[in-house]
C-alpha cells in the first residue's frame, strides 16, 4: 500500500482536484485506491456525492471508538472507497495532541488497511499543523501542487522547510505546477525554470474549466471530460507519480 | 464485499423486474450492453481446482480482465486490458499477478468457456444521485451452440460499501416480493455443467488401479492407451506453442510409452515391437530439439540472475538466439507431426491397442498375469540400480551415472504404472525415496548436457555472427558457474545413493515384489 499525500499551505491551488483525479484514474486500472478526505471543508467528499459526516467524528477514531474500516464508504467507481470528510476535524489538532506519539497516529490508524488498499491518497487541510505533521509523517509520497507564481513559491520553500524542521526525507517530496494558465508570462517563465531545490514533476496541470466544472458534475473530471486537455494532463502526472514511485504497481 | 446473485425465473421478464425495482427505489438506468465472456483457466484447471475464477470481458467500448473467488464472488482484480491474458505477466495488477503466477507456474491462460451477457445496469441512488446499490440483470447465451438447455437469467446485487442498510432490505425485497431465489452456482460451473464439459484436471492420469485379474496384454493396453491419450490430448497446444508444458507432458507420454514397450517383454511380435521402438525413438528425436530450447528459455532468467549485474545485459543476444532457434525447431516439430510418417505411427499403434489378444510364440508374457510380470520386471530394475549404482565412485565417468539415471527413470515409469497392485503407502514410500536419488542424477545430467550445450551455442552464434566478445564472454561466465554447480550435484551422489539404499534393505524389497510365484494365474 503506497500512501500519497497532496499537500499546501495554500488553499485553492488544485489539491482536491488533484486527489480525487488522480485516486479515480488509479482505480480504473485496477487498484484497490482509498481517499481520505482530511479537509473538514469536506471537498472531495462533495465531489464523490458523499455526506460529509462521520460517526463519533475524528475524535472517534483517534480513540478506537470507531475502526476507520467501519467509516469507509464505496464511490460510485468500483475499486474507490472514501473515508467521508466531518466537521470535527478542525478540532483534529486538539484531539491528537492528548496522544503519546502524536504526530504518528494518522500513519496507525491506516496500519490495518495495508492489505486491502494499493493506494491511500490523503487530501490534507490547507495548513501547518499537527494534522499535516501526521499526514506527513504517514505518506510514502507528497505531492505539493504549485501555482507557478512568485508567493506560491515562497510558499514551495516554507514547507520544504518545514518538512525539514519535522525530519520528513527530502526525496519523498514531489512538486508539480498546477492551475497553470500558460497565457501568463509569469507562469511560463516560472513553469520553464522550476524550482531546483526539490523533485519536479515535468507535468503541469492547466488552469481549466473542466477541473472546475467537477462540482457542478460533482464527478472526477475523467468521467465527464475524458478527452480534455486537463483530464491527459492529469493522465501524464499520474503515469509520472507511478514511474517516481519506482515500482511497476498499478496495483 | 460480495455480490449476491438470484435467479431469474423464465417466466419473468427483466422489464418486470426493471418496474417493480423502480417501483420501490429511485432507479436509474445507466447502460444496456452486450458483453462477450471468455472464461480463462490453465489446460489443467489449475484456477478452478484453487477456486478462483478469471475472464475477460469484451463489449464494443471496453475489454476488461477480471479475477474473483469462486466460492465467495468477490472480486479479487478488475481492470482494462486490451489483449486477452495469456500469462501472469501480462495482468498489470501487482497482487493479482502474483497470485496467478502463484497458481499456474508456467502454464499459459486459455479459454476454457465462453458466454454472451445481455446486462442491463441499474443503479439504486439516494437523494444526491449517490449509487447505493448496483444490480445487474443477465441474460445468458452460448456462442455458436445450439439446443442446449437455456442457463436461467440472473439478477446480480453489488453492495456499495458503507450501505449495509439499504443492501438488507433490497435482497430482502428481491427474495420476498420479487421471489426470486439465491444461486449459489458460479455461472462458469452452470455453463460447464449446460455444455457437458467437466474441469477435471485427473482426466489425464496414467496411474490407474489395476485389476488383479488382468493379464499383461490387458494392463498394458490399458496403460498404452492412457498414455496415448496423454500425448493426443497435448498435441494441440504444443503445435499452437500455447505454453511449455504441453509439449513436456506429451514428452514424458511418450517416454513412459517407450520405457514400457521394452520393459515388458514379450508382448509384441518382434518385428511389430521393432517397428514401434525405432518410431517412438524418432518421435523422441523430433521433439527433443524445441523441448531443449523451451528449458534454456524458462531457464534464462535464473541464468542471468547468476551472472554479475553488470554483465546480466550481455546476454541479451543469447535470448535472441534460442528465440530464432526455437521458432525454426519448433516448425519442424510441426512439419514431423503432420507427416504421413507420424500419422502411420499412431493409426498403427491405435489399432494395436484395440487388439483383444496376441497369438504369437514370441508374445508369451501377454497372457501372464500381469502382476506376476510387474514383479519381475521391477525386481529385476531394482537389482540394477543397485548393481549401477554401487559400482559408481567418485573417479567414475559422468557416462555411469547416466546409465543410472536411465534405469532409475524405467524402473520408477513401471513403479508407478503398477503401484495399484502393492500396498499404497509402501510404494508411495518407495517412489519418493526414488525421487529423490532421480532428482540428484537428473541434475547432473542436465548440468552435463547444458555445459555442453552452452559451449556449443556460443560458437553456433559466433558463426552466425550473432555473439559479440561480451556476449560470449558473459556465456563463459555461465558455463563456469554450471561446472561448478556440477561438481557440486556430483559430490551429494554418493550421500543420495546410500539413502536410497539403506531406507530399505534389499532384503526388504525383495520380499514385497517377489508375490509373484504365490499368484494364481489367470485366464487370457
Amino acid at each position: 500500500m503506497k500512501i500519497i499525500a497532496c499537500y499546501n499551505i495554500k488553499g485553492g491551488i488544485g489539491k482536491t482536484a488533484t486527489t480525487v483525479n488522480l485516486a479515480y484514474l488509479a482505480s480504473q486500472e485496477g487498484a484497490k485506491t482509498l481517499v481520505w478526505d482530511l479537509d473538514p471543508q469536506g471537498a472531495a467528499s462533495f465531489y464523490f456525492r458523499i455526506k460529509p459526516k462521520v460517526k463519533k467524528g475524528g475524535k472517534g477514531l483517534l480513540t478506537g471508538k470507531k475502526e476507520l474500516d467501519d467509516v469507509i464508504k464505496g464511490t460510485d467507481f468500483e475499486n474507490l472507497d472514501l473515508v467521508p470528510a466531518d466537521f470535527s476535524y478542525r478540532n483534529l489538532d486538539l484531539e491528537l495532541d492528548d496522544f503519546k506519539n502524536a504526530d504518528k497516529q494518522i500513519r496507525k490508524l491506516l496500519k490495518p488497511l495495508k492489505q486491502e488498499y494499493d493506494y491511500v491518497f490523503l487530501d490534507c487541510p490547507p495548513s501547518v499543523s499537527l494534522v499535516s505533521e501526521n499526514i506527513l509523517v504517514a505518506a510514502d509520497i507528497i505531492m505539493v501542487p504549485t501555482i507557478p507564481t512568485t508567493l506560491s513559491l515562497r510558499t514551495l520553500d516554507q514547507i520544504i522547510e518545514f518538512c525539514k524542521k519535522i525530519g520528513i526525507a527530502h526525496s519523498k517530496i514531489l512538486m508539480f505546477f498546477s492551475m497553470v494558465d500558460i497565457r501568463k508570462k509569469l507562469h511560463k517563465e516560472i513553469i520553464e525554470q522550476p524550482a531546483k531545490n526539490i523533485k519536479a514533476l515535468k507535468t503541469s496541470i492547466p488552469y481549466a474549466s473542466d477541473v472546475e466544472k467537477m462540482g457542478l458534475h460533482r464527478q472526477p473530471a475523467p468521467v465527464f471530460a475524458r478527452q480534455s486537455r486537463s483530464v491527459k494532463a492529469y493522465q501524464a502526472l499520474w503515469s509520472e507519480t507511478k514511474n517516481f514511485m519506482a515500482e511497476d504497481v498499478r496495483g | 464485499m460480495c455480490r449476491i446473485q438470484f435467479a431469474i425465473k423464465q417466466n419473468i421478464g427483466t422489464k418486470h423486474i426493471f418496474d417493480k425495482l423502480a417501483n420501490e427505489y429511485p432507479l436509474n438506468e445507466k447502460h444496456q450492453v452486450s458483453i462477450h465472456r471468455q472464461y480463462l483457466d490453465s489446460f489443467d484447471w489449475r484456477l478452478h481446482q484453487n477456486s478462483y475464477i478469471c475472464g475477460m470481458d469484451n463489449n464494443d467500448a471496453v475489454k476488461s480482465f477480471f479475477l474473483e473467488e469462486s466460492e465467495t464472488g468477490q472480486c479479487v482484480c478488475t481492470l482494462p486490458l486490451n489483449e486477452v491474458a495469456r500469462f501472469p505477466q501480462d495482468v498489470p495488477h501487482a497482487k493479482c499477478r502474483r497470485l496467478l503466477e502463484r497458481i499456474l507456474q508456467i502454464r499459459a491462460l486459455i479459454c476454457a468457456a465462453s458466454v454472451n451477457i445481455r446486462q442491463r445496469q441499474l443503479f439504486i441512488l439516494d437523494n444526491e444521485h449517490k449509487t447505493l446499490i448496483r444490480l445487474h440483470v443477465e441474460n445468458y447465451t452460448i456462442p455458436g451452440r445450439t439446443g442446449l438447455k437455456p442457463i436461467p437469467g440472473r439478477l446480480l446485487v453489488f453492495p456499495v460499501r458503507g450501505y449495509k442498510k439499504v443492501l438488507h432490505g433490497v435482497v430482502q425485497y428481491i427474495s420476498e416480493q420479487l421471489k426470486l431465489s439465491p444461486v449459489e452456482t458460479s455461472l462458469l460451473d452452470e455453463i460447464l455443467a449446460v455444455t457437458g464439459k467437466v474441469p477435471d484436471p485427473a482426466r489425464l492420469d496414467v496411474t490407474k488401479n489395476l485389476n488383479d485379474s488382468l493379464n499383461t496384454w490387458q494392463a498394458a493396453q490399458i496403460l498404452f492407451s492412457d498414455l496415448l491419450n496423454v500425448m493426443q490430448a497435448n498435441e494441440q497446444g504444443l503445435r499452437d506453442a500455447i505454453d511449455t508444458e504441453f509439449l513436456h507432458d506429451y514428452r514424458v507420454a511418450l517416454r513412459r510409452t517407450r520405457s514400457v514397450l521394452t520393459q515388458i517383454k514379450h508382448l509384441f511380435p518382434n518385428k511389430e515391437l521393432e517397428y514401434f521402438k525405432q518410431e517412438f525413438y524418432w518421435l523422441g528425436l523430433v521433439t527433443s530439439p524445441t523441448r531443449d530450447l523451451d528449458v534454456y528459455l524458462l531457464k534464462f532468467d535464473d541464468y542471468a540472475k547468476v551472472l554479475p549485474k553488470e554483465l546480466r545485459d550481455d546476454l541479451g543476444p543469447f535470448r535472441q538466439f534460442l528465440r530464432r532457434h526455437w521458432k525454426a525447431e519448433h516448425a519442424h516439430l510441426c512439419e514431423a507431426l503432420n507427416s504421413k510418417r507420424y500419422r502411420k505411427l499412431i493409426r498403427e499403434w491405435k489399432r494395436v491397442l484395440q487388439r483383444k489378444s496376441i497369438q504369437s510364440p514370441q508374445t508369451f508374457n501377454a497372457k501372464k498375469p500381469a502382476k506376476q510380470v510387474a514383479n519381475q520386471r521391477i525386481l529385476k530394475l531394482y537389482k540394477k540400480v543397485l548393481k549401477e549404482g554401487g559400482a559408481i565412485a567418485p573417479a567414475s565417468p559422468d557416462e555411469d551415472l547416466h546409465e543410472l539415471r536411465k534405469t532409475c527413470k524405467k524402473f520408477r515409469y513401471l513403479m508407478e504404472f503398477f503401484q495399484s497392485y502393492y500396498p499404497s503407502n509402501q510404494i508411495k514410500q518407495r517412489i519418493k525415496r526414488l525421487k529423490l536419488l532421480q532428482d540428484n542424477l537428473g541434475d547432473f545430467q542436465d548440468l552435463c548436457v547444458q555445459t555442453q550445450q552452452l559451449s556449443d551455442f556460443a560458437q553456433q552464434m559466433q558463426d552466425e555472427g550473432l555473439a559479440d566478445t561480451k556476449t560470449i564472454m558473459a556465456m563463459g561466465v555461465l558455463v563456469q558457474n554450471l561446472v561448478s554447480q556440477k561438481e557440486t550435484v556430483r559430490c551429494h551422489f554418493s550421500e543420495r545413493f546410500k539413502e536410497f539404499t539403506s531406507a530399505e534393505s534389499a532384503m526388504e524389497f525383495k520380499a514385497a515384489f517377489s508375490c509373484a510365484n504365490t499368484l494364481e494365474g489367470v485366464p487370457a
